[in-house]
């Protein structure tokens, strides 16, 4: 432990670790637009297909200069982007059979321009398939420089452009057609894909720098609905998982960046999708818990205005084994169900194992009947199912009505004195 | 004689070579509300897309006041239908409104007091005002379309083109979106509108355009709407038409000479 932290203090680290979060930040931030667009595999084409760029760089130059192989990239990149949308201009080509073709075809002459160059024996071609699955701990300062330049261009382009990016991604043909340069604005996106693809190469590879392009965005998008908030989240999970993957590589020099890159992103982004707000399968699982309970008061309530409804007095003691027989729950279950509405002043408790509505549960319970029945008019007068039909459906209705549905019903079958069943609707009585 | 609004002269547009709309050849006037009408596949989403230059035309030209629509975008607005876009995207209704005035607030600024000014009257024209602060994902369906027509509106425009904003929306949107034409065809504006339902071009219309894939009649509604014309409308396509169109698509043949 004390060795980890000894080599944090290391400047050349220091500098590498801060430039390769803001490189990794600028990927979450121009992400975030491939998402909305729902470009995520054009990412993945652009990275996999930067990889010949690097190769004919190499061979052309004959030395491992960054700045050559990076722009080698670029123009790789951008040209595996004209392909695909050439491609799929194509009536029999779809757009994700374009960029399959592109990624593999790419790819592939990458790989074999690499070990081409291996092969040859060059002096001074060490490190290239580093290239491929990235390793932040060959970056030295000078590099760290080159990638600052490039994200920090991405971060102003973003800024100043947010807007146009926006409609863009939103509704493209409207951008159109309200004047703007809507195939220019496109260009500068694309450009800025690639721009942040390229500089990520040799920190995380091309194999897996899409992840630090598209995973931030998805996992950002789960916890908030607004754009620029979107954008900031997606940013810094990106910066954190770009720090992350860049110490472990440090502190195992022979592990590759990339893989544990993606291992970190996918965790966040798993964990936004379990926890998040609202969208989270967790508070998902919490809504229907609560859903459920609703459904177990309502329809207790229901029982037990039903049992006195029949005796002819809403307010009638009942016998709490007796309305346990005649509910689905086992007996222990129905009684702390019955504790619950005892809570919350639905109902009361008596001696000898009696039981009685409150005015309150008598009004929730004559609710509940109401719709019920209602809901089994309406069922019957505008869908024209049988009366011995629509009591399911009605079963499951009669939760989710509102008060307005309510009163719009009521309105459409002229406030109706019975259900199909010549059951009585039963009202408040009016004052 | 009234102005003519749009000129749409001999217009083929085709996908893949294979014509959708054959020759439509019409004047369409100003300060009018017109409706153009047909069945699916008649290609009413094709000639709204081809005016507002998001499909290239095979062969003829769309004149708006005797002018290219280049020249012309800022009078001309369009309202494309509601599933065209990702109502999941995550901005508010107010935000939508804004991107009306995108184009007019120019590149590296944002929209201003002024801008916001205007998109809270359109809002306020629609009776969206108090969902400005709304997620677009939380609307229902004619609240959206709503949102998509206050989008067009802040572009003070001279001519209107919709996308069947009548498709699936309430009875209230609809009564709203209606009465907001009548204004807007009284104020002088033109307005086109693809429309479905047969049983409201009457009320709805001055001027009707009845396609199926070629141009069946234009004109006034009560001179044009008639039996004989909804026929020929809605009879069936033109088998021969088809087959022909087939031909060109499969050996990439020019839909005109040069």
């Amino acid at each position: 432990m004390i060795e980890f932290l000894s080599f944090l203090k290391d400047p050349n680290l220091q500098y590498v670790l801060w430039g390769c979060i803001l490189l990794s930040f600028s990927a979450g931030l121009i992400g975030c637009f491939a998402y909305l667009q729902k470009k995520a595999l054009i990412g993945d084409a652009i990275s996999h297909s930067v990889l010949p760029g690097v190769a004919i760089a190499f061979m052309l130059i004959e030395v491992k200069s960054l700045p050559v192989l990076l722009t080698g990239a670029f123009v790789s990149g951008i040209i595996s982007q004209y392909l695909v949308v050439k491609l799929s201009e194509h009536p029999k080509i779809s757009k994700d059979t374009a960029i399959g073709f592109v990624l593999t075809f790419f790819f592939g002459i990458g790989i074999v321009l690499l070990t081409f160059i291996q092969q040859s024996g060059h002096a001074g071609q060490s490190g290239l398939e580093d290239f491929i699955f990235g390793k932040a701990a060959t970056l030295v300062q000078k590099d760290i420089n080159l990638f600052i330049a490039l994200s920090v261009i991405i971060i102003i382009v973003v800024l100043l452009m947010k807007k146009e990016f926006t409609i863009v991604s939103f509704d493209e043909d409207f951008a159109h057609t309200s004047g703007m340069n809507v195939s220019m604005i496109n260009k500068v996106m694309t450009g800025l894909y690639v721009m942040a693809i390229v500089s990520g190469i040799q920190a995380v590879g091309v194999v897996l720098m899409s992840a630090l392009v598209i995973t931030p965005a998805a996992a950002g998008r789960f916890w908030t609905n607004n754009i620029n908030k979107l954008l900031i989240i997606s940013s810094l999970i990106a910066g954190l998982g770009g720090g992350i993957g860049v110490l472990i590589s440090y502190s195992a020099p022979q592990m590759p960046t990339g893989p544990w890159v993606v291992v970190v992103l996918s965790v966040i982004a798993l964990i936004s999708f379990l926890i998040a707000p609202q969208t989270g399968i967790i508070s998902k699982w919490f809504n229907q818990r609560k859903n459920k309970q609703k459904i177990h008061n309502e329809n207790i309530l229901k029982l037990l205005y039903k049992i006195c409804e029949k005796r002819g007095n809403v307010q009638c003691s009942i016998d709490k084994n007796e309305a346990a027989d005649r509910y689905s729950l086992s007996k222990k279950e129905f009684f702390n169900k019955l504790n619950r509405l005892n809570k919350k002043g639905y109902l009361e408790y008596q001696i000898n194992n009696q039981i009685q509505l409150t005015k309150k549960g008598v009004d929730e319970g004559q609710r509940i009947v109401r719709l019920h029945r209602l809901w089994e008019a309406y069922l019957a007068t505008y869908l024209n199912i049988a009366p011995d039909h629509v009591h399911d459906d009605a079963e499951a209705i009669e939760h989710v009505l509102t008060p307005e549905l309510e009163a719009k019903l009521d309105r459409l079958l002229d406030y109706p004195e019975a259900d199909p069943h010549k059951a009585k609707i039963p009202r408040k009585k009016k004052i | 004689m009234t102005k003519t609004a749009v000129e749409i002269h001999d217009l083929v547009v085709a996908y893949n070579r294979k014509p959708v709309l054959w020759n439509i050849d019409a004047h369409l006037p100003a300060g009018k509300i017109i409706g153009i009408i047909g069945p699916n596949g008649a290609g009413k989403s094709t000639l709204i897309k081809a005016m507002m230059g998001l499909l290239k035309p095979a062969s003829g030209k769309i004149l708006f006041f005797d002018n290219p629509l280049d020249e012309v975008r800022e009078r001309v607005a369009y309202v494309p239908q509601r599933e065209s876009v990702d109502w999941q995207f995550p901005v508010t209704v107010f935000d939508v409104v804004l991107m009306g005035r995108y184009k007019k607030v120019g590149l590296f600024k944002n929209p201003g007091k002024s801008d916001k000014e205007k998109a809270k009257q359109a809002l306020e024209k629609v009776d969206m005002y108090q969902f400005r602060d709304r997620q677009i994902s939380q609307l229902s369906g004619g609240q959206q379309q709503r949102v998509f027509i206050a989008r067009a509106l802040i572009q003070d425009a001279d001519i209107y083109l919709m996308d069947e904003p009548f498709a699936g929306v309430d009875a209230s949107t609809e009564k709203a979106i209606l009465k907001l034409m009548k204004e807007m065809g009284e104020q002088g504006k033109t307005v086109i509108v693809v429309h479905h339902d047969l049983q409201t071009v009457m009320d709805f219309f001055d001027w009707v355009m009845m396609l199926n894939q070629r141009l069946v009649a234009c004109g006034k509604t009560q001179d044009v709407f008639i039996e004989k014309n909804l026929n020929d409308t809605y009879g069936g396509k033109l088998t021969l038409l088809n087959e022909v169109g087939q031909i060109l698509s499969k050996n990439q043949m020019p839909q005109r000479e040069k």
